[in-house]
């Protein structure tokens, strides 16, 4: 296979394939991989940001050498829909992929504010977004996208800066309501404090009143301004005439805020303030980080915004050609797709057939040939020659969208661990109160006046608060763990599914193998130079972008083409120094009877043979032994050949194999599994997996696959390494030992003090500190899966 | 006991102060970048001079 000498690149980290690119860059002599990481990096050096190389933590995306044409960014129609007017200026939000660490945040900032005409740039690593407010009479959109995209970050469009908007406003408007519960919280439980040092009565009645009024005061916001979340949530749960979590988190904060104040007004011995105000602090910050873990993966994902096309080149009655956004799109009309532009709409081709790169959405590299008649898919990139088609579906109705409502439909109708949460907190809830009910009774039969205080005492020492803390914080530090070694979580029960997981089913192309080849063997027929043979193979493949073109690619070679042609489906024929020269399929380069082989000839006679193999990914052999050591067994699923699997599936020693899985197939085999017990994991990276992907019981997509796989599954493998799959495994397994734990720790403890709290002889204020101290164990305990090894 | 009508009112002063500050810094956008700021510092140089050449990279 490939022996050929391997340096890193110094921008990428890419292996340097040939005859690197070197330039002068960073003090000394560098080697690049392609002219398009040299550029960059000769510009960082010259932008004086050659501080980038020093900071970065990983290293940056591979950069195309040709530069994607954003002309279409300028129109005044794109303008209109995608962007916002601060002034004169106006401001954008763009999605990059590529941005690995802060030091590609950091670059992209400064990037872009050193172009003349930007106001303000800001990148967020965590998310993936870019948010430039430029001056469009100074500069244009086009010169700034272009800048990223030659930096190594390719811009696509978020989801439209209307949502983007609400999505900042939603996450600040939590990050406030967290601050001031903080800060209020402190300064109530300061004045709680005061109050709590007077514990022989001593304190003047008037200072006393005094403090709790301030401390009401205090309160006050925190209760309803950052407890707001929770008292929606009582409303939205009484309204459904069920109890959950949240009826039980306001009602006790409610309770203790308003019993508090009946005791200010009437001058009673205690008041608790501080437990009410604790009690939202702690909540809120554990639903905040909960939440904040789960968005950002998803934000992260926002894969299907690469497919969405931006503008159409429609055809006029009177033949000529008008730019118009999709939105203006109607069915019926014609429009024009050029040799790398987005088919805007679903669409029957005209005229002649053209090929579409589907990747974006099926995964499958190969671009698939179309025929007068067919329907080309909103999203698919036009390949080879420039095609019209006759729209079809628009906007909303387009396979795309369809498939994308499908897969939100199915992450949210599984809520399986946040149901049992629900349900415990609700037998709870009920259980609860009406042991606090028959307390009250019984003091108030036998004590009246200490009545209140016990059955507050009660309220706020079972109050759920470690229940309900126990499974998101160890849930929050686990996604957070989860993310570091690169597995996104979507899905908010993948975590627990995945602890159960006993069998994972891989499909092949893209998840174990790479979709790059590389040439097995080579035969060579006629009496010729195999040397030279290999050049002519690379020339011929040098611009093809299908998969069986890497495995001879080869930058070394120079030798010009003419008459080049490629044949979708079939092969690239081409004359080179005066000869012709065809590679592809036996039948079209050489004459031959189809064997599975590639072959080069003439077309009549064969010069050569090459049998391809695919790579497999280095790790998948040590991912698949450690697999079988957590006691999963592993099988292939895939709609390859049965040769091509079997190849696969000796040299990674797996026995359980199908091959030519239909998707429907491949979610039978799944649902058998599943009947005999078992739980299966499902690993895939195309448009075919994800019906298989949507039906198991927890699915992993490849990040580098389809935009609609990852829609579909629960979590995302960013990393290109496969061995993260076991150590998330692993992970979930420690997760859920955690949150056992972390429960049984909280009912007993709840178990435990309830009696004594029922007795009497547990003050409200000592409850609040059992309270706190039973969160903070709960919260330290899951804590200790952020650390240490996964 | 009076000083307490001092330094109450003083305490609630200064935690409405760190409210709004906090509610400023967050509104004007202060937290929505957490990573790139912290290593930003790390530069010795303050300000990056624009590239010399505007569009060097282009003959790539």
């Amino acid at each position: 296979m490939d022996v050929r000498a391997r340096a890193a690149c110094f921008h990428c980290g890419e292996p340097v394939e040939g005859e690197p690119a070197t330039r002068n860059s960073a003090g000394g002599e560098q080697a690049f991989c392609c002219e398009g990481c040299a550029a960059a990096a000769d510009w960082i050096a010259s932008a004086n940001l050659g501080d980038y190389y020093r900071l970065r933590s990983a290293s940056g995306t591979r950069v195309d050498a040709d530069v994607t044409d954003f002309s279409a960014w300028d129109r005044e129609t794109f303008l209109a829909a995608q962007t916002r007017i601060i002034d004169v200026d106006r401001e954008i939000t763009v999605l990059t992929q590529g941005m690995r660490c802060a030091a590609c945040a950091w670059l992209i900032d400064r990037a872009l504010r050193s172009e003349t005409g930007v106001t303000d740039a800001t990148a967020n690593a965590i998310t993936g977004r870019v948010q430039v407010r430029w001056n469009p009479s100074v500069v244009k959109l086009s010169a700034l996208m272009s800048r990223l995209s030659r930096l190594g970050y390719r811009p696509w469009l978020a989801s439209g800066e209307g949502r983007e908007q609400a999505l900042r406003l939603e996450r600040r408007t939590g990050l406030m309501r967290l601050g001031v519960a903080g800060l209020g919280a402190m300064q109530a439980m300061m004045f709680a404090e005061a109050l709590y040092f007077d514990s022989n009565g001593e304190m003047a009645i008037a200072t006393r009143d005094f403090f709790r009024w301030i401390t009401f005061l205090v309160a006050t916001p925190v209760v309803f301004y950052s407890g707001w979340p929770f008292l929606q949530g009582m409303a939205r749960e009484l309204r459904g005439r069920r109890l959950g979590m949240d009826t039980l988190v306001a009602g006790s904060t409610l309770l203790a805020y308003g019993a508090s104040l009946v005791e200010t007004v009437r001058g009673g011995p205690q008041v608790w303030y501080d437990a009410a105000v604790m009690f939202v602090l702690l909540l809120l910050f554990a639903r905040m980080l909960e939440l904040r873990a789960r968005r950002l993966a998803g934000a992260r994902v926002d894969a299907l915004a690469r497919a969405r096309p931006v503008l159409a080149n429609r055809e006029t009655a009177d033949g000529t050609r008008e730019e118009v956004s999709v939105e203006e799109l109607r069915i019926d009309d014609v429009v024009r797709v050029a040799p790398g532009e987005n088919v805007p709409a679903d669409a029957r081709v005209l005229d002649q057939a053209g090929s579409f790169d589907e990747a974006l959405l099926t995964g499958e590299s190969t671009p698939i040939l179309r025929n007068p008649g067919d329907l080309a898919l909103a999203g698919s990139v036009c390949v080879g020659e420039a095609v019209r088609l006759c729209v079809e579906r628009t906007g909303s109705d387009t396979r795309v969208s369809e498939m994308t409502r499908l897969v939100e439909r199915a992450q949210a109708g599984r809520p399986a661990l946040a149901r049992t949460a629900d349900r415990v907190a609700s037998v709870f809830a009920v259980a609860l109160i009406f042991c606090a009910a028959i307390v009250y009774a019984w003091w108030h039969a036998h004590d009246p006046s200490r009545a209140l205080e016990v059955t507050l005492a009660v309220l706020v020492i079972s109050c759920p608060c470690a229940l309900s803390l126990a499974i998101p914080a160890a849930l929050t530090a686990a996604h957070g763990r989860l993310a570091a070694l690169g597995i996104l979580v979507l899905s908010p029960d993948a975590m627990a599914t995945l602890a159960r997981v006993d069998c994972v089913l891989f499909d092949k192309t893209g998840t174990l193998t790479l979709s790059r080849r590389s040439i097995a063997v080579m035969d060579v027929c006629a009496m010729e130079d195999p040397a030279h043979l290999l050049e002519i193979a690379a020339a011929l493949e040098r611009d093809s972008r299908h998969p069986i073109a890497t495995a001879f690619h080869d930058p070394k070679v120079l030798l010009p083409v003419s008459l080049r042609r490629e044949v979708a489906g079939t092969g690239i024929e081409g004359t080179i120094n005066g000869r012709q020269w065809r590679i592809g399929r036996p039948g079209f380069a050489a004459g031959a009877a189809d064997d599975g082989r590639i072959w080069l000839g003439d077309g009549r006679t064969a010069s050569a043979s090459f049998h391809l193999l695919e790579d497999i990914r280095a790790d998948a052999d040590e991912t698949i032994r450690r697999l079988r050591q957590l006691g999963i067994s592993v099988g292939i699923c895939s709609g390859d050949s049965e040769a091509a699997v079997r190849i696969v599936a000796d040299r990674l020693h797996i026995d359980d194999l199908s091959a030519r899985q239909s998707p429907e197939q491949k979610l039978a085999r799944v649902r058998s599994l599943q009947s005999q017990g078992r739980v299966v994991a499902m690993i895939g990276d195309g448009i075919n997996d994800a019906p298989v992907l949507a039906g198991a019981d927890v699915s992993l997509a490849m990040s580098d696959g389809a935009a609609i796989a990852q829609r579909a599954a629960d979590m995302v493998i960013t990393s290109p390494s496969l061995s993260r799959l076991p150590e998330g495994i692993e992970l979930a397994r420690r997760t859920r030992r955690i949150v056992r734990q972390n429960l049984v720790w909280a009912v007993t403890y709840n178990v435990l003090a309830l009696p004594l709290a029922a007795s009497g002889t547990l003050s409200p204020w000592l409850a609040a500190v059992g309270m706190a101290a039973s969160s903070l164990l709960v919260t330290l305990n899951a804590l200790r899966l952020a650390r240490g090894q996964a | 006991m009076t000083i307490l009508l001092i330094l109450v009112p003083i305490s609630l002063a200064l935690l409405g102060l760190a409210i709004g500050a906090f509610l400023w810094a967050v509104k004007s956008g202060q937290y929505d970048d957490l990573d790139s700021p912290s290593i930003d510092m790390l530069r010795d140089e303050s300000k990056p001079a624009p590239p010399s050449e505007a569009e060097k990279p282009d003959d790539a």
